[in-house]
């Protein structure tokens, strides 16, 4: 079992009181799953992926990732975890605005203290058909351009879990579809363990689980045959 | 592998101008710093070197008895020069006539500093002479020629020798000033003293030394001489010391300068801190996806310390660079323009700029550093999501640390930092309190207006946290310019006061009783400007309320002592009487006397003050071995800057008016109508004449070079304040952006968010004038009042000034800054944004 969430809980103080995000979950991934979460906005979805990531801590339940449990780890030791395992795509890409494709791409390789992240960074890039653009900076890309740079910097370091939060939520159909296909077709030749965060009906077809977040509360909705 | 990410972060920082305003702030500091601290440091010893004319050296060292001659050898040594001066009163006499005189045996080289002008005939005008007496003649004051009926070759016969008198003496730098003990001066060799026979044991001489040299050579012999001084003989002095307008104002233009380079740099600090702050906020996303990309607190540490290093280093070195080179083309100038060199300045401004610089970078970076470091990764799923204000005291601590303690390495002056940071603390908080207030009532006024202003109000509103702490460094920005401006005219228009173009160029003093009505009408017929005549009797205060004094010396004592205290009660004062309080003299406590006949005795303040005497005292006088007693009636504050006679002591008339007096009074007559002078008071022969001129001229002169440097100091604290605004503009530009993105696609015209920004510059602006006029009047009372002993002023001008001024800058630095915003097409804003 690659991630387990145990009676995962969230609650945040607000100004009415305590509001509970998430309802106790409880879900495993295997290594290699492709699971989706899908739901309306506010659900909790990205709530949960930011617990399965590390990125935040649960306000009970336990999240493990290969037996190793969040709560244990203080935040320097979550981020070596992701710094190892984890990989990310985010909705408005997030790249270092004053670092050009190559350098965005280089990042994660480079903190994680990897050899030879160039070489591997221009391999990726490669990939998602930017080699060219290496030298340019995020402004200088357009969007889609952008979130391919995002999926090469994802894949960089070979992580075992690679976690995209509506990696397609900001781009047109087309430009969306091509991502997509970039995105399962690196994940099948790394062979990394995808969790996507998506309303996208298709993307979510496209993964082997589907999860429904609905007010808090997730349940498996479908076991796509790939 | 981490300073590779930061090389790289910071080289596209660099090109991208991200960190172009921080730098600003840094090399502006390092700057102004040096600049002002080598311009100041040259300019004072300039100006002390032009002083030192007036004791017509770098240092005295004074004695009453003679001084080892191997102390003389010892400066030598040290490379430095040394004269003679020996002074004593003693009677000279020609043909029937005898007066009193102040002899001045001299040796080469007198003066080191200044010159001595000489002249063929009495009042005439001197020419400088590079040279002494020789061997048998004797130069005297032009007084002498009146008071013993001399012609230039007549003799004069001085002790056991007799002196031709050879030319007149126009102009001593060391002459000093005082009214009622100067007799005139005769010059006559060192070499010649001992002939004389007047050097006797016990006699009533002063032995002065007079050196000049370098500082450091100056300083090295103080250090080797001090420790063989004894306090009860020997006087060491530089012209700081006296109490003479000269030093007073040298004394104020040297603190107006250190306060106002203070004002610079903590204004150039507050524009380090508001760019540091900016530079680390913008990099909270950067942070955020580093954390998610696994980076360790450590790792982006370690980034962003080393960008912080890297271009601090280089700032200060920029700066110095710089700030070399504008004191340099400034000293050019001012040297040019007052025809003089000045000395070079130590290293001592490089290490203070250089300090300044790391110090304001490292200390008000650390803080939003902090925050950067501790940006949740959580961050690039909530943008929302900010540091922890947690620690928010150290960000008070630091900055508050930063300042006082530039504060106290600048001025080197435990209670000026303490009392100007406690002020700007308190200030601070009532500012930001009053910003606050005055945000939400514009709030209110702008709902009645139209769209724009609406449009600007709401803006305000919205950010009024942000907006509080922004009017906050605009009003300290203002106000600080404001005190600088105001306190240089205040400064200047004091000086001017002190010295206007009609102040009285005489002093005529020993008028004979029946000459005053002879004397007054003279005046009138020849238009000569006079202040009234008053009758002098010397007198000596013995006791206060039968507590007997304890420094009671003899006239010739009070004469030796009055380089180390002139205002020593000891000494036989002149007292006067009148039925009228004296012009420039004001009563502080008691009654003035107007019919009372009863006797009684009116006292200046700062003799009342040294003395401890009250209201009701009774004080018992001695007139001529006639004693008597009289109450204090009240206490009054003379003006002594005026030149015009002043007395510790007035009587009324009827107390004094059966003794017999001598009359003073002071008057002006212009350059050209010198030459009349000899002839006018011909009839008056017992009278002895004082001459201004000179000591006025060597006061303008000051002044004018301490002005220019007035106005450069003013010049750089406002490009420091200009930063301040520009920084703090640029700081509000992100949130700006997405406002315009928003109300660009609900499809604001342009015109609107351009005027809905002007306005809401124009009333931050406005704001922060009024606020800033506030708090500089109450600053500008207390300094002075407490820094400079100058009268405090109400500037009711700049009531009006402070708010238009500040909200027409605000408005078009903001204005120029927001520029690109609103000329960008929505799209190219949206992509900026994302």
């Amino acid at each position: 079992m690659l991630i387990q969430a145990q009676q995962l809980e969230k609650t945040v103080d607000t100004s009415e009181g305590p509001l509970q995000i998430l309802q106790p979950i409880n879900v495993s991934i295997n290594a290699g799953d492709t699971v989706a979460i899908v739901g309306a906005s506010g659900s909790g979805k990205s709530t949960l992926l930011s617990l399965l990531a590390g990125l935040d801590l649960a306000s009970s339940g336990e999240v493990l990732i290969e037996n190793e449990k969040f709560s244990e780890l203080d935040e320097e030791q979550r981020a070596k975890v992701r710094a190892d395992k984890v990989g990310f795509i985010f909705q408005s890409f997030l790249l270092v605005p004053s670092l050009s494709a190559l350098e965005n791409v280089m990042l994660p390789a480079e903190l994680a203290g990897h050899k030879g992240a160039e070489k591997e960074a221009r391999e990726l890039l490669a990939k998602v058909g930017l080699e060219d653009r290496s030298h340019h900076y995020p402004n200088q890309l357009s969007g889609g351009e952008q979130q391919r740079v995002a999926i090469a910097r994802a894949f960089v370091g070979q992580p075992k879990i690679l976690f995209a939060d509506e990696p397609t939520g900001n781009l047109d159909a087309k430009t969306g579809g091509k991502v997509e296909e970039l995105l399962f077709d690196l994940n099948k030749d790394y062979g990394t363990t995808l969790i996507v965060v998506t309303h996208d009906q298709r993307l979510a077809k496209r993964c082997e689980r589907v999860l429904q977040m609905e007010a808090g509360q997730l349940s498996e909705a479908a076991q796509n045959v790939a | 592998m981490w300073h590779k990410i930061s090389f790289r972060l910071l080289k596209h920082e660099l090109r991208r101008g991200e960190l172009t305003i921080m730098a600003l702030a840094i090399i502006l500091s390092v700057t102004a710093v040096l600049s002002l601290s080598i311009f100041s440091d040259r300019l004072q010893a300039g100006l002390t070197e032009r002083s030192s004319e007036f004791l017509a050296a770098d240092r005295v060292l004074s004695s009453r008895r003679d001084i080892p001659q191997d102390w003389l050898d010892q400066a030598g040594q040290m490379n430095l020069k040394t004269a003679w001066k020996v002074v004593f009163n003693s009677m000279a006499f020609a043909g029937e006539k005898m007066t009193l005189v102040d002899v001045k045996a001299v040796s080469d080289g007198y003066p080191l500093r200044g010159e001595l002008e000489i002249a063929d005939q009495p009042f005439e005008q001197g020419d400088v002479v590079d040279g002494l007496p020789a061997e048998g003649e004797a130069w005297v004051a032009s007084q002498l020629f009146q008071a013993l009926r001399l012609e230039i070759g007549d003799d004069i016969e001085v002790g056991n020798s007799s002196f031709k008198v050879t030319k007149v003496v126009t102009y001593e730098p060391d002459v000093g000033f005082s009214v009622f003990t100067d007799s005139p001066n005769v010059i006559i060799r060192h070499s010649q003293l001992e002939a004389t026979g007047l050097i006797q044991p016990g006699s009533r001489v002063r032995f002065n030394v007079l050196m000049a040299g370098e500082n450091s050579n100056i300083n090295a012999y103080e250090d080797w001489l001090l420790p063989r001084l004894n306090d009860d003989t020997h006087s060491w002095r530089s012209i700081d010391d006296g109490d003479t307008p000269l030093a007073r104002s040298l004394n104020r233009a040297e603190r107006f300068m250190m306060l106002a380079s203070l004002l610079g740099v903590v204004l150039a600090a507050t524009a380090v801190a508001v760019a540091a702050q900016r530079y680390c906020q913008r990099n909270y996303d950067v942070v955020a996806i580093f954390k998610t990309l696994g980076a360790s607190r450590q790792q982006i540490r370690r980034i962003f310390m080393l960008h912080l290093l890297l271009l601090t280093a280089a700032s200060v070195a920029i700066g110095m660079a710089l700030g070399w080179v504008i004191q340099y083309l400034v000293i050019e100038w001012v040297a040019q323009r007052l025809d003089a060199t000045l000395p070079q300045a130590g290293w001592q401004p490089y290490l203070l700029a250089g300090a300044t610089g790391v110090i304001s970078a490292v200390m008000f970076t650390l803080y939003p550093l902090f925050r950067l470091v501790s940006i949740p990764p959580l961050r690039v799923l909530h943008r929302q999501l900010t540091a922890g204000n947690a620690v928010r005291w150290l960000q008070w601590v630091l900055s508050g640390g930063t300042i006082y303690a530039l504060l106290v390495i600048y001025s080197q002056q435990w209670w000026l930092s303490t009392a100007l940071f406690a002020g700007g603390a308190v200030a601070a908080v009532v500012l930001l309190g009053l910003g606050r207030l005055f945000i939400s009532a514009s709030r209110k006024a702008g709902m009645q207006a139209g769209s724009s202003w609406r449009l600007a109000m709401a803006g305000l509103q919205r950010r009024a946290a942000a907006n509080s702490v922004q009017m906050l460094s605009f009003s300290t920005a203002i106000m600080l310019l404001l005190i600088v401006i105001v306190l240089r005219n205040d400064l200047l228009e004091d000086w001017k006061n002190q010295l206007p173009t009609d102040a009285p160029n005489y002093f005529a003093i020993n008028i004979a009783q029946d000459n005053v009505d002879d004397m007054q009408s003279m005046f009138e017929r020849e238009n000569i400007s006079s202040t009234d005549l008053y009758p002098v009797v010397p007198g000596r205060l013995t006791h206060i309320n039968n507590e007997k004094l304890l420094t009671e010396v003899t006239k010739e004592d009070s004469d030796d002592n009055e380089t180390e205290g002139r205002e020593g009660i000891g000494r036989e004062l002149s007292l006067t009487w009148g039925d009228n309080i004296p012009p420039n003299n004001e009563l502080t406590a008691g009654q003035w006397w107007n019919d009372n006949a009863e006797p009684q005795v009116s006292v200046e303040l700062l003799v009342a003050e040294r003395l401890d005497i009250k209201v009701g005292d009774e004080l018992r006088f001695n007139l001529g071995g006639e004693e008597f007693t009289v109450p204090v009636t009240s206490l009054r504050k003379a003006d002594w800057n005026t030149l015009q006679p002043n007395f510790y002591m007035i009587f009324n008339t009827s107390t004094l008016e059966d003794f017999p007096a001598t009359y003073i009074t002071s008057f002006r007559l212009d350059e050209d109508r010198k030459s009349e002078l000899y002839q006018l008071f011909k009839p008056f022969p017992q009278t002895s004449l004082i001459d201004l001129d000179a000591m006025i001229n060597q006061i303008r002169e000051v002044i004018g070079q301490v002005s220019l440097a007035i106005v450069f100091v003013l010049v750089l604290v406002i490009i420091a304040g200009a930063l301040v605004l520009v920084a703090q503009v640029q700081a509000s530009m992100e949130e700006r952006q997405k406002e315009l993105v928003i109300l660009r696609t609900l499809g604001a015209p342009g015109k609107l968010l351009s005027r809905s920004i002007t306005y809401e510059f124009l009333v931050l602006g406005a704001i922060s004038g009024f606020i800033a006029t506030l708090a500089m009047e109450i600053s500008l009372f207390i300094l002075q009042n407490q820094v400079f002993n100058m009268t405090p002023v109400f500037h009711w001008k700049l009531w009006l000034l402070g708010p238009v001024f500040g909200a027409a800058v605000v408005a078009i630095l903001g204005r120029l800054s927001c520029y690109r915003l609103i000329h960008r097409n929505t799209a190219q804003l949206i992509r900026k944004l994302t």
